[in-house]
């Protein structure tokens, strides 16, 4: 399931909320009507950019007659309001049902063709239309367009007055409209239709989707706004001429799309002002403008197929990357108070994977325990267990890359299980420890478990808690957790402040002094490890973990919270184990996600006993 | 309707369709070779045109037009190449390589179009005819430019053809059209054929600016109408063979030939775009074409 949540819910509505608010007070700072001018022109072309990026991101539908249905809306204006008398405000509004319905038309010969042929339709549907327009010059105009078309006004206000200010707010009214519109079409059951057309038809419509009515749809979902835009657009500058369908415009938009980025919608709103200011600023170069923005789409399709949109992400990603190693930086250096919560020796260990942060109680002669962390945790969270097992055993944790004070690596070598069970290896063998028993919580249950698979250590001991072991991915995913969770999340790059307060309190503590620098380590974590730990899945092999567990040679327990969140217990207990201590899972009594935390005697008792057990069990074979 | 008008009719339907018969074969040949549709294509023939203008035209450099018209082809030809290592050539491996060079071929083209206007400026210009005079058999009148222009036409459709089938470079050309993969395992340099088949492609679409050019006046923008009549050709004949297209461009130019006496000169063009979108919803794959799901 893909994570989703509402806008209001996301970091994104605060810039919308600001860029809003920018555009409201703009008008009443710069007075010019100028400026106002070529803001309502972006407005408009924002409106029609992101009404295609519908059809065209969203539904992969290449509906190159887009154009004309903006067209549509400014002759359905033209006639409505000038030649029959209409209300002018009636008519933008018809303008947008003619618009849909002309898209019906063009969805007929597209819901038979695929690929380049609804390209072609769709241009010779276009051109159609324009010749219609052109021909039929007792109601067009023909070539010469109509002229001296009827003006909005309330009451007796024209909207043209006071430096243009009605047009200004009522072209930012319906782009907001607009936005709303899109958000919500995406977002329905219509738009996941569409993108599941898009990204794999033949499966969409084995799973019950009817393309035809799809496409019809989404291609009328996308001309509603547009030919209402037009019918603005020719309110505003009363003029209908058939420009409008020429390929300056439409290449225009085409650079808005793919500037922007095509299936984002936010991509094109920026992208509409930034064009349409840059082709304003270049108007007086004469021809150089097209030859400009012709070069521009050219070089974002090769150089950047992602566009603006994906150029902020990245420039995002960069900032976050420096905001969290700087992070790790800054509390390297608070080593005292970490030593002081485990009582073990910290020290950085460079590794293949970059610098490591290690935590060690360093007794040489007792057994060795390495304890590996969870998803967007870090060492210090098993600082109870480093108290209550430090007697009887030396034990081991290190902060994952991009976790705890450990180094930023790169996350395409660096960010997944694989990768960690190496690191495991490379610590252990700088301890100059060859046999171990390990616990590994959440994602470090499944590092423990491939670390056992890859065999270059002797594990005596393997406990998991918060893993539930996995033969198929992704379908085991599904079965093994519990997808109305949190869990959701742990895929998730950057967090608000109510998903990382949500993330940890299901995964590790709910917000308390005790737990609050878990909360605080959340925020540390560069939000590439989450993607890159979960993208890169496939890299394991699973059914060779599940090996190690069936085949039962190793000790194995698995020590789960009973109130664990994010589990489905009863497929964990499904599972075939040849060795599990006490021939079950065993259940934590009130135990969340990290029952070592929150329950900690419980759960010290609990492994204790396991690690007793396994190493008579060692001694029995040795003797 | 008297014989002279039907005459008239026909004649200006063969013209017609000589000059797209050249202007879609270069399309097709783009097409079923590197299975791309050239939007640039347009650009192509206002580009022949101006450049034969600037070399014949007696207020440039004045060469003859036989000399223009080689010279032309030559300067087609290796834009035709250039265009292709920069607007198809980056994709090629891409997946979705057939939109994306939609939208660069339509950039392309509107960069060609501008750069037009600015060297050329936005006046009308026109190359001189290629002969004067007309030859009248009681009511019916045939130019000899007309004349010379049929038989040129057939003349290049002829050679493309023969060259296609019987040259080396040629047969490698269709053996890379035909089988990419199986043309590289022969030791074919694929990149360097897909490179002259774009520029033989320009060549033809030079020349039918050319001769455009020879009989009604020049803008940038003038390749733009040639174009969606070369595309409603290729689509109505199909690229099944070398030449469907050039059978279809005769049918489509008496067509509007007749539509124009029939419908009048504005609503011709509706009708062949109408004729477009409804060969396309019952037979994709064009007039002459075999069934064939995507390209």
């Amino acid at each position: 399931m893909r994570y989703d949540p509402p806008i209001h819910k996301t970091q994104g509505l605060l810039p919308l909320i600001l860029a809003f608010a920018v555009l409201v007070l703009f008008p009443f700072v710069f007075e010019a009507t100028y400026f106002r001018h070529v803001l309502i022109l972006a407005f408009v072309f924002a409106i029609v950019a992101t009404s295609w990026d519908l059809s065209l991101g969203y539904g992969g539908l290449f509906n190159f007659a887009h154009v004309a249905l903006f067209a549509v809306g400014i002759y359905t204006y033209a006639i409505l309001a000038k030649t029959l008398g209409f209300s002018p405000w009636l008519s933008i509004l018809a303008g947008g049902g003619t618009a849909a319905f002309v898209a019906l038309l063009i969805s007929l010969p597209v819901l038979r063709l695929d690929g380049v042929y609804v390209i072609l339709v769709t241009i010779a549907f276009g051109q159609l239309i324009y010749l219609v327009v052109v021909s039929w010059s007792d109601v067009t105009g023909g070539t010469s367009g109509m002229v001296t078309l009827p003006t909005l006004q309330i009451g007796d206000y024209r909207l043209s007055k006071d430096g243009r200010i009605g047009y200004y707010f009522l072209g930012l009214g319906l782009l907001a409209a607009n936005l709303a519109f899109l958000y919500y079409v995406t977002r329905s059951r219509l738009g996941r239709a569409a993108v599941a057309l898009r990204d794999n038809k033949y499966y969409a419509i084995a799973r019950g989707i009817s393309e035809a009515r799809t496409r019809a749809l989404t291609l009328m979902a996308s001309a509603v706004f547009t030919g209402i835009a037009g019918a603005f657009y020719a309110a505003y500058l009363r003029v209908a001429s058939p420009d409008a369908f020429g390929m300056g415009f439409l290449t225009l938009l085409l650079s808005i799309l793919l500037v922007g980025g095509t299936g984002t919608i936010w991509g094109p709103v920026v992208a509409a002002f930034a064009v349409s200011i840059l082709s304003e600023w270049l108007a007086g170069f004469g021809a150089w403008q097209n030859i400009v923005i012709a070069l521009a789409i050219v070089l974002v399709v090769v150089f950047y197929p992602g566009g603006l949109w994906a150029a902020l992400q990245e420039l995002r990603e960069v900032a976050d990357n420096l905001r969290s190693s700087a992070i790790a930086r800054l509390r390297r250096r608070e080593t005292a108070t970490r030593e002081a919560m485990t009582s073990a020796q910290e020290r950085m260990l460079q590794t293949s994977h970059g610098l490591i942060s290690v935590a060690d109680t360093g007794d040489a002669d007792k057994p060795a325990l390495l304890l590996l962390h969870g998803n967007s945790a870090c060492k210090e969270a098993f600082h109870k267990q480093f108290r209550s097992f430090a007697d009887s055993y030396r034990v081991i944790s290190f902060d994952y890359p991009g976790h705890g004070v450990s180094a930023n690596a790169d996350p395409e070598q660096s960010y997944n299980i694989s990768a960690y069970a190496e690191i495991a290896e490379e610590v252990l063998a700088d301890c100059g420890v060859s046999e171990v028993s390990i616990f590994g919580w959440s994602l470090g249950g499944y590092v423990a478990m491939e670390l056992t698979a890859r065999d270059s250590v002797t594990v005596t001991a393997l406990a998991i808690s918060g893993t539930p072991p996995l033969n198929m991915v992704p379908d085991d995913f599904g079965r093994g957790y519990n997808p109305d969770s949190h869990l959701v999340l742990s895929g998730k790059q950057y967090f608000s402040r109510t998903e990382a307060t949500n993330y940890a309190n299901s995964a590790t503590a709910p917000i308390s002094e005790e737990s609050a620098f878990l909360h605080r380590n959340l925020r540390r974590t560069d939000g590439r490890a989450r993607v890159y730990a979960l993208s890169r899945l496939g890299v394991i092999d699973w059914p060779r973990q599940m090996r190690i567990l069936s085949e039962g040679k190793i000790p194995f327990a698995i020590l789960n919270g009973s109130d664990d969140p994010f589990l489905n217990h009863d497929y964990i207990a499904r599972l075939k184990y040849g060795n599990i201590w006490r021939g079950a899972p065993q259940d934590i009594p009130n135990g969340r996600h990290a029952p070592f935390f929150n329950q900690p005697d419980h759960f010290d008792l609990a492994l204790f006993a396991f690690l007793e057990h396994a190493r008579s069990l060692d001694m029995a074979r040795q003797a | 309707m008297d014989p002279v008008t039907l005459f008239s009719i026909i004649k200006g339907g063969i013209v017609l369709g000589a000059l797209y018969a050249l202007m879609a074969t270069g399309l097709s040949l783009v097409w079923t070779t590197l299975g791309i549709f050239n939007f640039a294509h347009g650009a192509f023939i206002a580009l022949g045109a101006y450049v034969a203008w600037q070399f014949s035209a007696t207020d440039a450099f004045g060469w003859p037009l036989a000399l223009g018209i080689i010279a032309t082809s030559l300067v087609m030809f290796a834009i035709g190449a250039f265009l292709h290592l920069t607007l198809v050539k980056p994709f090629e491996r891409r997946s979705d390589v057939v939109l994306i060079t939609v939208i660069t071929t339509l950039a392309g083209s509107a960069i060609l179009e501008n750069l037009l206007l600015v060297i050329w400026g936005p006046r009308s210009k026109q190359i001189p005819k290629m002969a004067e005079g007309e030859l009248a058999i009681g009511g019916f009148h045939l130019a000899f430019s007309e004349i010379i222009l049929l038989v040129l036409v057939l003349a290049i459709l002829v050679g493309v053809g023969a060259f296609l089938r019987y040259s080396r470079p040629g047969r490698a050309m269709r053996a890379v059209s035909q089988n990419r993969e199986a043309a590289q395992l022969l030791g074919l340099n694929v990149p360097m054929y897909f490179a002259l088949v774009l520029g033989l492609s320009a060549v033809t679409a030079g020349l039918a600016g050319v001769f455009i050019g020879t009989i009604r006046f020049m803008n940038p923008a003038m390749g733009s109408e040639p174009l969606m009549k070369a595309l409603i050709v290729v689509i109505f004949g199909g690229v099944a063979r070398f030449s469907s297209p050039i059978y279809a461009a005769f049918i489509i130019g008496l067509l509007e030939a007749f539509s124009i006496y029939f419908v009048g000169l504005y609503w011709a063009p509706a009708v062949l775009f109408f004729t477009m979108i409804v060969v396309l919803l019952i037979k994709p794959e064009g007039l002459f074409g075999k069934y064939q799901r995507t390209l």
